[in-house]
C-alpha cells in the first residue's frame, strides 16, 4: 500500500485482504435482492463514488473500453440517470417492467488489484420476464442470462462498496433484446 | 405478415439489388474476412493479396458446406470442412484432398468460390449485388452520394474506422419497422420521451428546447428508395454537434478547415440520418445494418466508428454517448424496438388492410435535383422508400 494509492483513495482499508468468502457472499446476495424487489436507489449506494458497471462485449480491462463500445459502461453519472429512468421516466422498454430473479454461484475471493481493491469472481444466472396481455409480441417470455461476474470491492467507514461490477454474458457478441432491466 | 411476401422480398429486394455488406476498415489486412449475409445468402467479406476486397457465396463448390464460420477472422485460405477442399482469399479453388478423384483435365478455374457479380466500394463503404442487370451501382448510389460524403467529412481526412464489436439487437418483428423508424421525425417526442427528460435532468436543454429543435430541418426523399431525415448544422456551437467539437478542440477546428472550405463544413455540420435502400443506416456515430432473418424476425447491427483525424477524446466521447442512446441496454434504441414489437402484434388485427403513410403530402416539394424535400416530421422518406419496394417487388 503506497500512499499514493492512499491519496486516490482516501479511507481505505489498512489490511485490504481481510474479506472472507461470507462477506463477499453476503454482499452479493444483498445486491440481488436490492435488484430483484428494484431498490434500485439503495442499489446506487453499494457503488463507490469512482465506481464502474460495465458490461462488455469481449473480455478485457476496464481501461480498453474506453476506446471500444460496450452494451454498458456506466460510470456514477450514467448508473443515476439508468435508474432514474427506470423509475421516474415514461419509458416504454420497462413498461411493462421487468420481473428478475437473481442467482449468484461460484464466489470466490480473489487477489488483490493496484488500487487496494478486493477481486471477488463469480457466477450469475439471472432470469427474467415482462409480462403483459395475452399474444403481447415480445413480452411474456422468460429469458435467461447468464454471465461470469468479476467484482471488486472496497473496504470504506460505510462497509464494502463496489469499485467494480463487471459481468461478461455467455453471449455478449451475440443479438440481445431489451437489457434495459439492471441486471 | 405473409412469409411469401418476405420470400419475395429476399429474392426480388436483398438478392437483387445492391445491399451494403460491411466497411473496408473490418477487413484491413490481407488474410482479413468477415461473414455476412446478402438477403438470406451466406457471403464472406474478404482481403485477397492484391489488396482487393471480395464477396464470395460462402458454400463450397462441391457438396456446398459453408467453408468458414467465424464471424472474423484471418486466414491465408479458407478451407471446407467435409473434403478439405481449399480456396485462396479470391474464392480460388487452390485444390482438393486425394485429387486423383478428378481426371487430369479438371478445370478448376471454372469451380472456385462463386463471386458476387457486383461488388462496389465508395469511400471504404463496400456494397455487393449478386444478380446481373440492373442499375449501375453509380446510378443507385447517385442520388444519396453528396450526404453520404458529407457524413464522412466529419473526419477531416474523410474517412472512418469501425471498432471491433458492435451493438447487435434482435426483434420479433418484421425488418421494414426498423428501417421506417431510422427517418422518421414524428415520433420522437412520445417514444423518446423519457430520453428528453434525461436531457432536461442532466442540464443539456429542457424537454421544451428540445422538441423546438426536433421540428427544425427537413426529410428527403430520393429515387431509388434511399431518404434521410436531416436537422440543421451552423458553425455557431449553440446550433451543431460540429460546432460545438470545434470549438471545444481547436485542433479538429483547424484540421476540419484545412480539408474543407466554410460552406461544406456548413453542410457536414448538418445531423443526417441517412438510409440506403434497403439495408443501410447512416447515423453520427454509428454505421446500421438491417438483417431480415423471417416475415416475423430481424437482427439490427450497430457498428461504432471512429472520426479519422478526429482528436481520440472526441471520439470517446462520440462512443460514451452512443452507449448511452443506443445498443440494447441504451436509453433511446429499445424504446424503438418496442414499437417495432407493438406494430408487429396490432397488425395480426388483418381486419384492417392499410397503414396510413400519408403525413406530409400536401406539403412536401420536389426541388431542383429532383429531391422531395418534406417537414422533418414528414413521411415523406418512407414514402420512397416504399415506392422503390414496389418497382423491385413488380418487376
Amino acid at each position: 500500500m503506497t500512499m499514493e494509492h492512499q491519496a486516490v483513495h482516501p479511507g481505505h482499508p489498512v489490511h485490504p485482504g481481510t474479506l472472507t468468502r461470507a462477506e463477499a457472499e453476503e454482499f452479493l446476495y444483498r445486491e440481488a435482492r436490492l435488484l430483484d424487489t428494484l431498490r434500485l436507489e439503495e442499489w446506487l449506494t453499494l457503488f463507490t463514488d469512482d465506481g464502474l458497471y460495465w458490461l462488455p462485449i469481449h473480455d478485457g480491462e476496464p481501461a480498453d473500453a474506453k476506446d471500444a463500445v460496450s452494451i454498458l459502461y456506466d460510470d456514477a453519472e450514467r448508473r443515476e440517470e439508468r435508474v432514474f429512468r427506470t423509475l421516474h421516466t415514461p419509458v416504454l422498454d420497462q413498461n411493462p417492467r421487468s420481473r428478475t430473479v437473481h442467482m449468484v454461484g461460484d464466489v470466490e475471493v480473489g487477489d488483490v488489484d493496484e488500487h487496494g481493491d478486493v477481486r471477488v469472481l463469480c457466477s450469475q444466472f439471472v432470469a427474467e420476464l415482462r409480462a403483459g396481455g395475452p399474444r403481447q409480441v415480445g413480452l411474456n417470455q422468460t429469458r435467461m442470462f447468464a454471465a461470469r461476474g468479476e467484482y471488486r470491492l472496497r473496504s470504506t467507514a460505510g462497509g464494502w462498496r463496489m469499485s467494480l461490477k463487471k459481468l461478461l454474458l455467455v453471449d455478449a457478441d451475440q443479438p440481445l433484446y431489451n437489457l434495459t432491466f439492471l441486471i | 405478415m405473409d412469409a411469401g411476401v418476405f420470400d419475395a422480398e429476399m429474392r426480388r429486394i436483398f438478392e437483387r439489388t445492391w445491399v451494403y455488406v460491411g466497411h473496408e476498415s473490418q477487413v484491413p489486412a490481407v488474410g482479413d474476412y468477415r461473414t455476412t449475409t446478402i438477403g438470406r445468402q451466406p457471403v464472406i467479406m474478404s482481403r485477397h493479396e492484391d489488396g482487393e476486397i471480395y464477396v464470395l457465396l460462402n458454400r463450397c463448390r462441391h457438396r456446398g458446406s459453408v467453408v468458414c464460420r467465424d464471424e472474423v477472422g484471418h486466414s491465408n485460405y479458407f478451407r471446407c470442412p467435409y473434403h478439405n477442399w481449399g480456396y485462396a482469399n479470391d474464392g480460388a479453388l487452390v485444390g482438393m484432398a486425394q485429387s486423383s478423384g478428378y481426371p487430369e483435365d479438371f478445370d478448376k478455374s471454372r469451380w472456385g468460390l462463386r463471386k458476387a457479380p457486383g461488388v462496389a466500394n465508395h469511400r471504404g463503404l463496400v456494397f455487393a449485388k449478386l444478380e446481373e442487370g440492373g442499375l449501375t451501382f453509380e446510378e443507385y448510389f447517385a442520388p444519396v452520394r453528396k450526404y453520404v460524403d458529407w457524413w464522412l467529412n466529419r473526419s477531416p481526412s474523410g474517412s472512418i474506422s469501425v471498432l471491433p464489436g458492435a451493438h447487435k439487437y434482435p426483434y420479433p418483428g418484421n425488418w421494414k419497422w426498423q428501417a421506417e423508424n431510422g427517418h422518421d421525425g414524428y415520433h420522437g417526442n412520445y417514444v423518446h420521451e423519457s430520453w428528453q427528460r434525461l436531457l432536461e435532468r442532466a442540464g443539456e436543454g429542457t424537454v421544451r428546447d428540445v422538441r423546438k429543435y426536433r421540428t427544425g430541418g427537413c426529410t428527403r426523399g430520393f429515387a431509388n428508395g434511399h431518404g434521410l431525415l436531416e436537422r440543421p448544422g451552423g458553425l455557431n456551437p449553440a446550433a451543431s454537434w460540429t460546432g460545438r467539437m470545434m470549438v471545444k478542440y481547436p485542433e479538429y477546428a483547424e484540421a476540419l478547415k484545412g480539408a474543407y472550405g466554410d460552406e461544406e463544413i456548413e453542410e457536414i455540420s448538418a445531423r443526417r440520418n441517412i438510409f440506403v435502400f434497403p439495408n443501410l443506416y447512416l447515423f453520427d456515430t454509428q454505421i446500421r445494418v438491417i438483417n431480415p432473418l423471417a416475415v416475423d424476425r430481424t437482427e439490427v447491427h450497430l457498428y461504432v466508428y471512429g472520426l479519422d483525424g478526429a482528436p481520440d477524446e472526441l471520439n470517446r466521447g462520440r462512443y460514451r454517448a452512443h452507449e448511452r442512446f443506443y445498443g440494447p441496454a441504451g436509453f433511446g434504441s429499445p424504446d424503438d424496438v418496442e414499437i417495432f414489437v407493438c406494430n408487429q402484434t396490432g397488425l395480426q388485427a388483418s381486419g384492417v388492410d392499410w397503414v396510413l403513410l400519408s403525413r406530409g403530402m400536401h406539403r412536401e416539394k420536389v426541388n431542383g435535383d429532383g429531391e422531395t424535400v418534406g417537414h422533418s416530421t414528414d413521411e415523406t422518406p418512407v414514402r420512397s422508400l416504399y415506392r422503390e419496394w414496389k418497382r423491385l417487388m413488380a418487376v
